[in-house]
């Protein structure tokens, strides 16, 4: 691999601008067709609930974070699951026994054991896409928001910044919670 | 590095080896949303939006990525049956589409000799791009009965926009309205008429101020700057107090309403009728938030409304359409840029001109169901339902013999289903077109198996009024569909409209685009065609109305002996309308909230769709959950004077204790009996639909709140 080759590749949702319509979670299933019941992108309601006075309520998209220090990593026994130069935490489940304790370690959740294939599945960033030049599929323009980023980390920070500059949203302080 | 593009259609096409790819147009909703199909062998693979299509610019939302599993679904009608059994038996027979279409043929034709015309309805339920060629049959059959989602969905915007401005007023996102006030809409998940949730979320991040008027916390009205959480149905009230505030603190267009408004003096007093503190009394909305919604949306240049179908589904439909449009007006907002629009289609036969409208015999149109009682809604070609059931259950004004269904699912969707359902038992003969054999289905004669937007070709938003028509182009044939337009076309030579009518539909697209010297051929060529972007046409021209100005005060409704001016009705069942009631029916139900994955009635059978919503859901405040001894998750039975239902309980703070939401228009594709659990979960068992409960001029049924106890399933 050359040097460039191994520029970090990540995923980013800006939550904040998600409004929950759970196009990205389609688009997976579309492209990578997990079975019912198991989803490698999974957008959940947050709140409502009344935060610093004010009354809040938002989505949480939910997928594989990609770890800097993967522990779904360290404790597969089968090394079935890597980490590769670009960050990309793989998950292949040719080489993958069923031991399920990745589900167990995983911090957010982000693994599930599909029963069928007796293999758990994660997101693995649609490799088989960006390692063909395309953008995985949630991140390929489907987001009615926009807000989710894939590529260098500095980059996306870059297109992140001008997009709050060009929100001049302020909000009222006082509490309007019924 | 790599760079990559989004939308990178070559090399989807390199990668998977797809050896074709069409531009189309979706419709998983009323249409809207340009496409990229994907196909290999003749077969669709991949779904994805068109980055060239200027309302969504490539993005797309979870129907239309789901579309395929739509048209290649197992249980999907493929050829056309007839009832083997009793009604409602379940039991079909496959027949070939001659025998379908001469069956249907021969039965119109026997109740319009026996009965009249008038004795055929047909009927269509939202806008599914299909209206104007139902119409056409209909006008030219000599029908003036079809029974649409008209009387409480669009059809109002489109009357009382006609009324006061001339056309629906579209916002102008493109151009960056300062201010958005969001009047009971959730566009990011609903995809309301003339409207996509990516231009409002561009909008957003350019940063508009945002107020949002719901009962309910979306993610919306979580953004916003000023959230107005209103009583459910007092939207008229709200808005005559923002107009009150706008009016006494001198924040209207001065220029605009010296010269372009007619009727403002005696709109001023209407408005003095509605003093703030009774406004708060009546919504729960505190003064203080109503005068800071109305400050920052009268004094943000330009702003823009976002309304939707929820203030239509009450008695105050026509009210609250028309009080929002005069918000907009006073405010100098329409017609400007990043205001609201009142936007140019391109110069084609319109879908007006294409309805064959004028086809029809006057003395034809006066017998139009309910044309006296709701006479706006008779003007435009708008029928109440209950006024089809009274005419097949008790044969008043005259007997309704013959239903024809066109994507519509009535049981599911219209007030008092349990009396739809009684009229539906006792009409003589009833086809229905159709992607699946669903709960309204059931009860046909003959079936038809409908061509999902995969498979026609068709000029997409035709009927809309944002100023763009899109190609939408066949892709796939499956089984023996035919799209609603085709079957029409082909039943028309049966019943003896053909010299009205086409060889092949083909021919009437040529004859829609004609005007603008363009072919279906030339037109499949291009990505879309917009009308003229003008703004402020009335400094010119004036306005299309009667008097030239924006009416406030209606001639047109004056004239039809209704209240020139608007005004706020309480809802029909209400802690204040009916106290009694309101002892034994504690909460306030509001039905009908947005669902991504569904349209109505639409795909519980669709797998990824399904998925995301397992089981109705009907949200309850902790604090009521609590009193009522609900648990999170459990099957709960919701009740009005009416009926009962079952939904699964969500808890929900994010709105008044008072209020409990449930879902609306659910049934159980996956239960095989022929009832598909219609009533099991149908909010429409709970729901009103008599005449004086309806808004007085549009007949809109008042589906979205009444009174209402809930419990733990096994209380009761």
């Amino acid at each position: 691999m050359n040097a460039e080759a191994t520029e970090r590749l990540v995923l980013v949702i800006d939550h904040e601008s998600c409004w929950g319509c759970k196009a990205c979670e389609i688009t997976c299933k579309q492209e990578n067709h997990a079975p019912e019941g198991i989803k490698l992108i999974h957008v959940a309601e947050d709140g409502p609930r009344t935060e610093k006075g004010k009354p809040y309520f938002a989505y949480l998209v939910n997928t594989c974070r990609h770890c800097d220090e993967p522990e779904c990593v360290d404790i597969c026994p089968e090394e079935a699951i890597v980490k590769r130069e670009d960050g990309i935490v793989v998950l292949n489940d040719m080489e993958c026994t069923g031991c399920a304790l990745c589900v167990e370690a995983c911090p957010y959740q982000a693994i599930t054991f599909d029963n069928e294939r007796e293999t758990p599945q994660k997101c693995n960033l649609c490799v088989h896409r960006v390692d063909r030049g395309l953008l995985p599929a949630c991140a390929d323009n489907v987001c009615l928001a926009h807000c989710i980023y894939f590529g260098q980390p500095d980059e996306i920070e870059k297109t992140m910044a001008r997009k709050r500059r060009g929100a001049l949203h302020s909000s009222s302080s006082e509490s309007c919670f019924p | 590095m790599v760079e990559f593009a989004y939308s990178n259609t070559e090399r989807e096409m390199e990668v998977y080896g797809y050896d074709g790819v069409v531009k189309s147009h979706c419709r998983m909703c009323h249409g809207g949303c340009g496409v990229l199909v994907y196909t290999r062998n003749g077969k669709v693979e991949k779904i994805a939006g068109d980055p060239d299509c200027p309302i969504n610019h490539g993005t797309l939302c979870s129907k239309g990525l789901a579309s395929a599993q739509l048209a290649y679904h197992p249980d999907r009608l493929t050829y056309p049956v007839k009832r083997s059994g009793s009604r409602g038996s379940g039991r079909w027979k496959r027949i070939s589409w001659d025998e379908a279409l001469d069956t249907i043929a021969e039965r119109l034709l026997q109740y319009r000799d026996g009965f009249g015309a008038e004795s055929v309805v047909l009927g269509y339920g939202t806008g599914r791009e299909n209206e104007a060629v139902i119409y056409r049959f209909a006008n030219l059959f000599g029908t003036p009965n079809v029974l649409t989602a008209g009387h409480f969905c669009y059809g109002p915007r489109i009357a009382t926009s006609i009324l006061t401005c001339g056309t629906n007023p579209i916002v102008d996102y493109e151009n960056h309205p300062r201010c958005i006030m969001v009047w009971g809409n959730n566009l990011v998940i609903s995809n309301p008429d003339c409207y996509k949730g990516e231009s409002f979320s561009t909008a957003m991040d350019a940063g508009a101020k945002l107020i949002a008027v719901d009962p309910r916390l979306t993610r919306i009205a979580a953004r916003s700057d000023v959230w107005l959480p209103l009583r459910p149905g007092t939207d008229a009230a709200l808005a005559f107090g923002m107009l009150h505030v706008i009016i006494q603190e001198g924040l209207y267009d001065r220029d605009f309403v010296e010269n372009h408004v007619h009727g403002w003096e005696p709109f001023v007093r209407r408005v003095e009728q509605y003093p703030l503190d009774e406004v708060e009394a009546i919504t729960w909305v505190p003064v203080k938030k109503i005068r800071e919604a109305a400050r920052l949306f009268a004094t943000s240049k330009p702003a823009a409304i976002q309304w939707g179908v929820a203030i239509e589904q009450q008695i105050n439909c026509a009210d609250n359409d028309r009080l929002l449009m005069f918000l907009m007006g006073v405010t100098g907002n329409i017609d400007r840029p990043g205001g609201q629009v009142l936007f140019k289609p391109p110069g084609i036969r319109n879908v007006g001109h294409f309805g064959a409208h004028r086809m029809l015999p006057d003395t034809q149109r006066e017998k139009r169901l309910g044309g006296d009682r709701f006479r706006l809604a008779g003007q435009f070609a708008i029928i109440n339902p209950k006024c089809v059931w009274d005419a097949i259950l008790e044969e008043e004004p005259y007997p309704v013999k013959a239903l024809f269904f066109i994507s519509s699912n009535p049981l599911m969707t219209r007030g008092n289903a349990a009396e739809v359902y009684r009229a539906l038992e006792k009409i003589e003969f009833m086809a229905v077109s159709d992607f699946f054999i669903t709960p309204t289905a059931e009860m046909a004669d003959i079936v038809l198996p409908a061509a999902t937007w995969l498979e026609m070709d068709y000029i997409g938003d035709f009927w809309k009024r944002h100023g763009y028509i899109l190609p939408r182009r066949k892709v796939i044939q499956v089984g023996e569909c035919r799209s609603d337009h085709e079957m029409l076309n082909d039943l028309a030579h049966r019943v003896g409209q053909g010299e009205h009518w086409w060889n092949h539909f083909e021919e009437a697209l040529d004859w829609i685009l004609e005007p603008m010297g363009m072919t279906w051929w030339d037109f499949k060529k291009k990505d879309y065609v917009r009308g003229d972007v003008l703004y402020q046409k009335y400094e010119t021209r004036g306005f299309s109305t009667p008097t030239r100005k924006f009416e406030i005060y209606s001639t047109v409704l004056e004239s039809m002996g209704y209240d020139p001016l608007p005004q706020y009705r309480e809802p029909p069942e209400s802690p204040y309308n009916t106290p009694a009631l309101y002892r034994e029916f504690p909460y306030i139900l509001i039905t009908g909230r947005r669902l991504p994955g569904f349209f109505h009635s639409e795909n519980r059978q669709v797998p990824w769709l399904r998925e995301l919503h397992r089981d109705p859901v009907v949200e309850i405040h902790p604090d009521a959950a609590k009193r009522e001894g609900i648990r999170e998750g459990e099957w709960v039975t919701i009740e009005s004077v009416r009926g009962r239902v079952r939904q699964r309980a969500k808890f929900f703070a994010g709105m008044d204790p008072r209020i409990v939401s449930a879902e609306h228009a659910w049934w159980f594709p996956e239960k095989k009996d022929a009832g598909h659990g219609w009533d099991e979960s149908n909010i429409n068992m709970l729901t009103d639909n008599a005449y004086e409960a309806c808004d007085p001029a549009m007949g809109a049924t008042h589906v979205r709140t009444l009174l209402c106890r809930i419990h733990p399933e096994d209380r009761s």
